[in-house]
């Protein structure tokens, strides 16, 4: 305890968390079901504090976990055994903008809207906006490589968070990527492998971001459709058509009627799937796209077609579709949400696949995702006070992630591997891939410090729930997807 | 093939990325030094490396592995030239968004390994945005796959962005997945003639301004006069290019500049006179910096008589050529171009000895970068000496 309350000399008192009612805070991120409690939090407000903070843990042994806002879905922000969190939620400042070349700096804790709020005056605007974006932080993003629903047209955290200052293991403050607005840095593309890294490479103090014109016209699109077949043929066809949608949003009948339940939007509920799109750009590019897409939408068979007539309309469907998933409280006690990615022309049969899982184990699956890269988020519905239904979700969920493998797919689009599929992650990559990923680390972390326990499968991790993490006979024949 | 400088003792050309991975095993298995290569159009770029005992030719990997039209993914070997490639997606009006000087030549792995770009970098990125699956073949022959076929994808560490740039100083490029992109349906360029560096950052701004979005920006030095004939490209549907091309013609007469359409420049990735500046000169030199420190030190006009140069103003990059330069002006450049680069990318065998051609990354960065070649290469047999900061 007196080496822990060491930390205070680092980062004052108000900013060291040791007293286990306040630690509870710390025991989860987004993935509540697990819990562990850190032996300290500390909270820097510098880059020179999280090194000497780093320094101090290593001194004593401890693990680190580094946090953001712990919204992760994944775990990633779980406490190990006896770790100390480094929070960066109060390192919040924004240390520049550079119009000129596009560009801004902001410490991690930065909340991503807030990044596109600063720059809304100016006409400009960050492009990354996972549904968590009121409330996640930019640091947390270039953990996770975030994404979000405008990710089709403009890319991931990694195309827009180009540079960064980290404090590695041993308590360097190093620079890595671009820090000006060059193209390039020089050398291996460290910054490019930082991103998504999950806290396991180093933690970033600050970040260099690209920062885009607002588009001059965008228009939205809501339809809907007899089922979800129809739907992702509209998608199929959009895209093979030339059009890039700024974003293309599927939510099948029960997602629908979950959003309808908790917000207000006005979406029929006597549908199978509705599409929820943004086309971008020039004003004439614009108006040329929302004609093509709604005419392929009719010829796929959309029931209804509609725009919002205003921007409150706009927003409101936007706020529909980014609560989707906190508005499940509404259909269910309980639901488990799932992250896996396929390739976009199997949209329709994944959907069917997920939809037999669910039935077999007697549950709802609602879907609710970004249709025009593939990446599902099949929430598993369930009661938890129902003997045996938590399982049985989890269960649904590990299997929908093995359905996505055989189609080529990924376990994660967005919400990265943490605690949750670290087991996972050695059905879609072989040893070798593994041992490969681990050598970076080894580059980054030669001690193994930081995020321990996290993305990569170990007999510890992997033995916790046996059964569940078997070699499926898809991985074992070769077939599993992982090219 | 000759190496910056340096002459392999013998080459090989294996067939497949399985014998690929067995040839590479045995080199490193009997301590012989080796260093792949592709086309063989940088072969000048980077340092000498120490030696190599074995040239490892990656051109008999040229199968396409397999080509989604409707995931718009294309999964390919390394030795496979652009130019393929792109013939193979031209049949789908799909097309690879990499410009080169010589695509007939140019593989995949040699694209990704340099991290190759052009003008339209501006619209579709860089190699790092359009890659999202790989496979390595480490220098002790592990075959190693990460990313995956998917364009979005976060399971494992990005393997497929840390090896772009890597030189195949981390092992050998085997095969790759790219995000291709529908071929537009219209494309036309604007050329503002005889403008100064001021009146091209000036269109740069105004085009950002008005939020047209340009496949590139591109600045052609005119011969020693400080002046630039300054295209700029759109790519997409036709109403959209049109209300583009109007709007940049506006642009023009607002800054009193005469623009004119330039059909044929909309067509060519890398045309005639870029391809002499990056091609074919003794001297060759990147220069990057953010935009508008690159624009003053243009503004400096530093260069010597006859050499030419062609600028991306809004990426904050600038390719020159030159037929006689020396190592202090590379030096004073890197001074004038703050927080900027000069990657020396070709210059004559008897300056190598005086010109460091990297220039020097952030030192603790730089550790981190040795700490990975150590980790991939131990025993220092893959294009050892090549890269930055001689890993």
């Amino acid at each position: 305890m007196a080496a822990l309350l060491d930390f205070a000399r680092i980062v004052g008192e108000r900013n060291t968390i040791t007293a286990p009612s306040e630690l509870r805070t710390y025991e989860c991120d987004g993935l509540a079901g697990f819990r562990v409690r850190p032996a300290v939090v500390v909270l820097p407000e510098t880059t020179a504090q999280v090194a000497e903070a780093v320094k101090l843990a290593r001194m004593l042994g401890l693990p680190i976990v580094p946090r953001g806002a712990g919204t992760g879905l994944s775990g990633g922000a779980l406490p190990t055994e006896g770790c100390v969190v480094i929070g960066l939620s109060r390192m919040t400042k924004i240390l520049g903008v550079d119009l000129e070349n596009r560009r801004m700096r902001v410490q991690p804790g930065v909340i991503n809207l807030d990044i596109s709020r600063h720059l809304a005056p100016l006409g400009y605007y960050y492009a990354p906006d996972p549904s968590s974006q009121s409330v996640c932080t930019i640091g947390g993003n270039v953990a996770e490589n975030s994404g979000g629903a405008h990710c089709l047209k403009y890319g991931f955290t990694v195309n827009h968070a180009v540079g960064a200052t980290i404090v590695t293991s041993d308590g360097e403050i190093v620079t890595i990527g671009e820090q000006t607005g060059e193209p390039d840095a020089l050398g291996y593309d460290l910054m490019g492998v930082f991103v998504g890294s999950e806290g396991l490479l180093g933690i970033v103090t600050e970040v260099v971001v690209k920062v885009l014109r607002r588009p001059q016209a965008t228009r939205t699109i809501f339809a809907t459709f007899p089922s979800t077949d129809e739907a992702s043929n509209a998608v199929s066809s959009i895209i093979a058509s030339g059009i890039v949608p700024a974003a293309i949003e599927m939510m099948d009948r029960l997602a629908i009627e979950a959003i309808v339940a908790a917000t207000r939007v006005d979406w029929p509920l006597d549908v199978g799937a509705a599409l929820l799109m943004d086309v971008d750009g020039m004003s004439a590019e614009v108006e040329h796209t929302a004609e093509a897409a709604l005419a392929i939408m009719r010829a796929a068979g959309a029931i209804e077609m509609r725009t919002p007539r205003d921007e409150l309309e706009r927003e409101l469907m936007w706020k529909g579709r980014k609560a989707a998933f906190a508005a499940m409280g509404r259909i269910s006690p309980n639901y488990y949400v799932q992250d896996g990615v396929i390739p976009r022309k199997d949209v329709a049969a994944v959907l069917r696949e997920i939809a037999r899982l669910g039935a077999e184990a007697g549950l709802r699956v609602a879907n609710v995702f970004h249709a025009g890269d593939g990446n599902l988020h099949p929430l598993v519905l369930y009661d938890g006070r129902v003997a045996g239904e938590e399982a049985k979700a989890e269960h649904v969920g590990g299997e929908i992630l093995r359905v996505c493998l055989r189609y080529g797919g990924s376990v994660t689009g967005e919400h990265g591997v943490g605690h949750d599929k670290a087991c996972y992650l050695g059905e879609q990559f072989s040893d070798d891939d593994l041992a490969t990923m681990k050598l970076v680390r080894a580059a980054f972390d030669p001690h193994g410090i930081l995020n321990p326990e996290k993305v990569f499968p170990t007999p510890r991790l992997c033995g916790d729930k046996p059964g569940v993490y078997v070699g499926h006979p898809i991985e074992l024949s070769g077939q599993a997807g992982r090219g | 093939m000759i190496v910056a400088g340096v002459e392999p003792r013998a080459v090989v050309e294996p067939h497949g990325v399985a014998e690929l991975a067995a040839c590479v095993a045995a080199l490193y298995a009997s301590d012989s030094s080796f260093a792949f290569a592709g086309g063989g159009t940088e072969l000048e770029l980077g340092n000498a490396p120490h030696s190599i005992d074995t040239q490892v030719k990656v051109t008999g990997c040229d199968a396409v592995i397999e080509y989604a039209p409707q995931d718009q993914t294309i999964t390919v070997e390394a030795g496979l030239t652009l130019a393929a490639v792109n013939a193979v997606l031209a049949n789908e009006g799909q097309f690879l968004a990499i410009d080169a000087a010589e695509p007939e030549r140019t593989t995949i792995g040699g694209a990704i390994a340099t991290n190759l770009y052009g003008g339209r970098r501006l619209r579709y990125g860089s190699v790092k945005d359009t890659i999202v699956g790989i496979e390595i073949v480490r220098p002790d022959g592990t075959r190693a796959r990460g990313g995956g076929k998917v364009v979005k994808n976060v399971a494992g560490f990005d393997m497929p962005k840390l090896m772009v740039g890597s030189l195949g100083t981390l092992g050998a490029i085997a095969a790759a997945t790219f995000r291709v992109h529908p071929v537009a349906e219209r494309r036309a360029a604007l050329e503002y003639a005889d403008v100064t560096v001021e009146q091209m950052m000036h269109v740069g701004e105004e085009l950002v301004r008005e939020a047209l979005v340009p496949a590139a920006v591109i600045g052609f030095a005119r011969c020693e006069s400080g002046r630039y004939d300054c295209r700029v490209a759109f790519e997409g549907f036709g109403r959209g290019v049109e209300q583009q091309m109007d709007t940049a013609k506006e642009i023009a007469s607002r800054l009193g500049l005469t623009a004119g359409a330039h059909e044929s420049g909309a067509g060519a990735s890398i045309d005639e006179r870029e391809r002499a500046v990056r091609r074919t000169a003794p001297w060759r030199l990147t220069l990057s910096a953010r935009p508008s420190v690159l624009a003053r030190f243009l503004h400096t006009a530093p260069f010597p008589n006859g050499a030419r140069h062609v600028v991306y103003p809004l990426l904050g990059a600038a390719f020159v050529g030159a037929d006689a330069l020396g190592a202090d002006d590379v030096a004073r450049w890197r001074g004038l171009l703050e927080g900027g680069s000069v990657l020396v990318t070709a210059l004559p065998q008897s300056a190598r000895a005086a010109v460091d051609v990297w220039g020097e990354p952030p030192a603790g960065a730089l550790a981190i970068m040795r700490r990975l070649k150590q980790n991939f290469d131990p025993k220092g047999l893959c294009n050892a000496g090549r890269f930055v900061g001689g890993l």
